[in-house]
């Protein structure tokens, strides 16, 4: 049987969104065995994903320190080590190798564990020419152009599929909740997730707008309950402090306790999921809960919103202001319609053939036509 | 046979002049005491050179602490005997082929141990170097290993002499091999004596061959003044510290950007003690050159435990209050000169009427100077002084030179090679010469390379820097009058013990030799890191030679000059040479990797 090994190695809602190419590439070549090589933190994730066979974990600080080592000194027994490392996760070379990521060390993998490799960079381990389907990735990163076709979508390209044109979903993992989160999603109506913090300080949004969420929400709707998810203990406990007492029993923190296949249980058992932390919306929109997203900083909603059908992204066009979108959010939740408050805009998801994209929130879901003439322009034999 | 003869049937044939020797010692060194658990203990002059409690599981202890250390291929080498309980569990727990060798300073010492315990099951698996220092250190020096010394702390006090004679004849001769290049960053102060001593220790390190990032601080000078001109001291101070930080900060944004093998700092660096721990904490090598007098600037105490190393100018006292201030490794490094820019010159008429005089001092007005250089006026010779800070000194104004405005180097030489008698007299608080007088000022070897005569005050150190027939020294105030007559009479006497003070400048005293010896005193202990690449084994050529070199690295290093030292970027930049399109071999996979991760190691800033 040909073996395949796709190469994630950067971070949640990056391997979330290599949910489509690999389900892709399986439809492609249903014979192939694929495995996945990925950061060893995010092994429990991938894990999660149809279509993997073997998941290989990527311990990257185990490879700081042998680099570390060898900077004082590169000794054949240093390149003997890495080499028997190597051996151990893989003992068998792939046939392919598909590399997802632009930096220079995912190919390298690539070359070092399979025969060939298909990734953003033509030539060989040395090439410097970006294949059209990595340029056009690298100049959504750097210029930040709505460009419009979908990093997941993008990821199919870059492998030579097309999108799914559906969305592909994760089944909760079956692990057990600490026996005090354990009533997460009964007894309520409806339960939100919120994430409390994000991967990069400028993703924060204040601890005292999500109070005024959380207050506004928990007001509004009497039955409501809200599950604090995320690392930051000190955030949620931050926007806990000076709730007022009809909030008591209605909150429940698990922030810092969970492990990603717990945190998945939690997102699968919630109505809806709302944060600025775009790892963890991914992990929700991949095990099929709607999102609600506030898109800032760097984060762009139509190439890196959550994936698939009846997710909510505000995008900041101007944050001047210091406006938030905090009753149009519980609005939302209350499903009293999208509106968007000074300084953003609202959008709704949808898939079609050319994969995911985003609409104004309100308006009829007319897919982009930038999309497909992106994948005319970039890869004509598939179109 | 008894316990004696028994053990040392074992080392007969590979060391019959140590058995003899052992024979012939009556033995005795140590006392012979039961320990609590009762097994022999021992003590010297009534101290413990083993526990009195357990022996062996204090050697258990220490071996253990040592294998931390001990790198595979490295030669590990024990100071301290004793009743080799240490040793023996070394042995125990060293991996199978690593090498261990005793060092045995004194044979009454070994007798005692090879009469007390038996060591048949483990004698003949440690080398054993037996006789002189110097025998000791060439023996070592031979070895193509890196050495590891393993200290056994309460032997080898018995004999700190002669391990510290080891080290230095060690030292000289792995000096004088050193072949690698290093890349040493020199931090200098923002101003002051130590700065030109940055300077000199930045271009032996050039000399030498290695590779320098100098940080000098020198250019912020005027800000640092501007921050003197508050008049509360508080905000004067204030300002000053936290500039200091600012520039701290400076100096590891430069070394994240250009990370070197280890980092010199000369005396008043600014580098502050959260610096340094952070650098720490980065697996960067941190030493200074103290070159100051540690009983007058005191700062050493707030920063004794944040560089690796030290190299002071003092030795007993000072080096015993470093290391009570914690300080971890504390070595003896004197002062030296620059023959490139302290040298002779043959100075026209106009010059030598503008320098020269019979009597001539350089140095800055220090209350001990004041006192004393009125004392050694006289119409018998003319008298220049130069150099700053005498005002007030109304007794010498007629002999100071340019107003008492600061002098520079070149005036400084000239001044030297003008003066028939120049006088040397070492700074101090007191009114008269250094009560405390130990270490040698830089002027003293600056003189000496300019082949000018001085006649300077006796120093505690001066006796090992420099023979009696190379310098002359006094040791009242009251001597100088009559050597000052004495010697402007005698003019083919001067010469002759000038030329020697140059000679012996040229041999031993140049930064060219300070650097030298700190570097084969940082390799020593770093035998593993500075070590290696000072004795030249990160170099391509040693690399390529080594048996454990796959052939696709051997090949790759075959395209480096065999003498230059090739590191993990290197070897990367090399692949990449390559270019798009080329196929590449697993071993440069391998290194591409690894490179790919380097490169983010440092995150320093």
């Amino acid at each position: 049987m040909p073996r395949a090994l796709v190469i994630q190695l950067a971070r949640l809602g990056d391997l979330l969104q290599s949910l489509p190419v690999i389900t892709q590439l399986h439809a492609r070549h249903p014979e192939t065995q694929f495995d996945l090589l990925c950061p060893s933190h995010l092994a429990d994730v991938g894990h999660l994903l149809p279509s993997i066979d073997r998941v290989l974990a990527w311990d990257g600080a185990a490879w700081q320190r042998r680099a570390m080592a060898a900077q004082q000194g590169l000794w054949a027994k240093h390149l003997v080590e890495v080499d028997a490392t190597l051996m151990t996760l893989a003992p068998d070379q792939y046939d392919c190798a598909y590399v997802l990521n632009q930096h220079r060390r995912a190919l390298v993998a690539g070359f070092l564990l399979a025969r060939n490799v298909t990734g953003p960079f033509l030539h060989g381990p040395l090439g410097e020419t970006l294949t059209p389907w990595a340029a056009y990735v690298r100049d959504v990163a750097q210029r930040r152009l709505g460009q419009r076709v979908h990093l997941a979508d993008a990821f199919c390209g870059l492998c030579g599929v097309t999108p799914p044109g559906r969305v592909v979903t994760l089944d909760p993992p079956t692990v057990r909740l600490p026996d005090d989160l354990e009533p997460i999603g009964k007894h309520g109506d409806p339960w939100i997730a919120l994430i409390v913090g994000a991967g990069e300080t400028e993703r924060f949004v204040p601890t005292e707008v999500w109070r005024r969420l959380l207050t506004s929400f928990l007001t509004s709707m009497p039955q409501g309950r809200i599950v604090l998810v995320g690392t930051e203990r000190e955030r949620a406990a931050e926007i806990q402090a000076p709730l007022p007492s009809s909030a008591l029993g209605r909150i429940w923190d698990t922030t810092g306790r969970t492990s990603l296949s717990q945190l998945a249980v939690i997102l699968a058992r919630c109505d809806r999921v709302v944060g600025s932390d775009t790892g963890p919306l991914h992990f929700a929109a991949a095990l099929g809960r709607p999102v609600i997203g506030w898109y800032f900083a760097r984060a762009r909603v139509h190439e890196t919103g959550p994936y698939g059908f009846n997710h909510v992204v505000w995008q900041a066009e101007d944050m001047g202001g210091e406006t938030w979108p905090v009753d149009e959010t519980v609005a939302a939740i209350r499903e009293q319609g999208h509106h968007a408050p000074v300084g953003w805009s609202v959008w709704t998801s949808h898939c079609d053939t050319w994969g995911a994209y985003y609409s104004p929130a309100g308006q009829s879901a007319l897919p982009p036509r930038e999309r497909e003439g992106l994948w005319h322009e970039l890869e004509p034999a598939l179109s | 046979m008894n316990c004696l003869a028994q053990n040392l049937e074992w080392l007969r044939k590979r060391y019959p002049e140590l058995v003899q020797a052992t024979q012939e010692s009556p033995g005795g060194l140590l006392t012979v005491v039961p320990s609590r658990e009762g097994s022999p203990s021992a003590t010297h002059e009534g101290r413990w050179v083993h526990s009195a409690y357990d022996p062996r599981e204090e050697a258990q202890a220490w071996a253990k602490a040592q294998l931390l250390e001990w790198k595979a291929g490295e030669l590990g080498v024990v100071l301290g005997v004793g009743l080799l309980y240490h040793v023996e569990a070394l042995v125990a727990l060293k991996p199978q082929g690593a090498m261990l060798v005793v060092v045995v300073p004194n044979v009454a010492e070994f007798k005692d141990a090879a009469s007390t315990r038996p060591m048949d099951a483990w004698i003949h698996r440690v080398e054993w170097l037996w006789g002189t220092s110097v025998a000791t250190a060439e023996e070592l020096a031979e070895r193509t290993a890196p050495l590891r010394f393993m200290t056994y702390g309460p032997g080898a006090r018995l004999h700190v002499q002669a391990h510290r004679d080891l080290e230095v004849e060690l030292r000289r001769i792995v000096a004088a091999r050193q072949g690698g290049r290093l890349h040493v960053a020199v931090v200098g102060p923002i101003y002051g004596g130590s700065l030109p001593i940055a300077g000199h220790a930045v271009a032996a390190l050039e000399a030498l061959g290695h590779r320098v990032s100098w940080m000098d601080q020198s250019p912020n000078k005027a800000s640092y003044d501007f921050f003197a001109s508050y008049r509360e001291p508080r905000h004067r101070l204030t300002m000053q510290s936290r500039f200091a930080d600012v520039l701290s900060l400076g100096v590891v944004t430069r070394l994240a950007e250009d990370p070197p093998d280890f980092i010199l700092a000369l005396a008043q660096a600014p580098m502050n003690l959260a610096v340094l721990e952070h650098l720490r904490k980065k697996k960067f090598l941190t030493a200074m050159w103290f070159v100051e007098n540690y009983r007058h600037l005191t700062y050493w105490q707030q920063l004794a435990g944040g560089y690796d190393y030290w190299f002071v100018i003092q030795q007993a006292s000072c080096i015993e209050a470093l290391k009570r201030a914690g300080a971890r490794q504390v070595n003896y490094l004197p002062m030296a000169a620059d023959p490139a820019l302290h040298r002779p010159l043959i100075l026209s008429v106009a010059e030598q009427a503008e320098y020269g005089a019979d009597v001539s001092f350089v140095g800055a007005g220090y209350v001990n100077r004041r006192m004393l250089l009125p004392r050694w006026l006289s119409n018998d010779w003319s008298f220049k002084l130069w150099g700053n800070e005498w005002e007030g000194a109304s007794s010498l104004t007629s002999v100071l030179q340019q107003g008492g405005a600061r002098i520079d180097a070149e005036t400084c030489i000239k001044v030297f090679n003008a003066t028939p008698v120049n006088l040397n007299l070492h700074s101090c608080a007191g009114d008269g010469l250094d009560p405390e007088a130990d270490f040698v000022n830089p002027r003293t070897f600056e003189l000496a390379a300019c082949g000018a005569f001085q006649l300077v005050d006796e120093r505690s150190l001066l006796p090992e820097l420099f023979a009696v027939n190379e310098m002359v020294r006094f040791t009242e105030a009251t001597e100088v009058p009559s050597l000052i007559r004495a010697w402007l009479d005698d003019g083919l006497g001067r010469r002759e013990i000038a030329e020697a003070a140059r000679r012996r400048v040229l041999a031993q005293h140049t930064y060219e030799h300070r650097m030298k010896e700190l570097l084969a005193t940082i390799g020593m202990h770093q035998p593993d890191r500075i070590g290696a690449i000072v004795r030249g084994d990160r170099n391509a050529g040693a690399l390529a030679q080594r048996v454990d070199a796959p052939p696709e690295v051997a090949a790759l290093l075959s395209r480096f000059p065999p003498d230059q030292r090739v590191e993990l970027k290197d070897m990367a930049a090399q692949i990449k040479l390559k270019g798009a399109g080329h196929e590449l071999a697993r071993e440069e996979l391998l290194v591409l990797m690894l490179d790919s991760y380097r490169a983010e190691t440092r995150d320093l800033v």
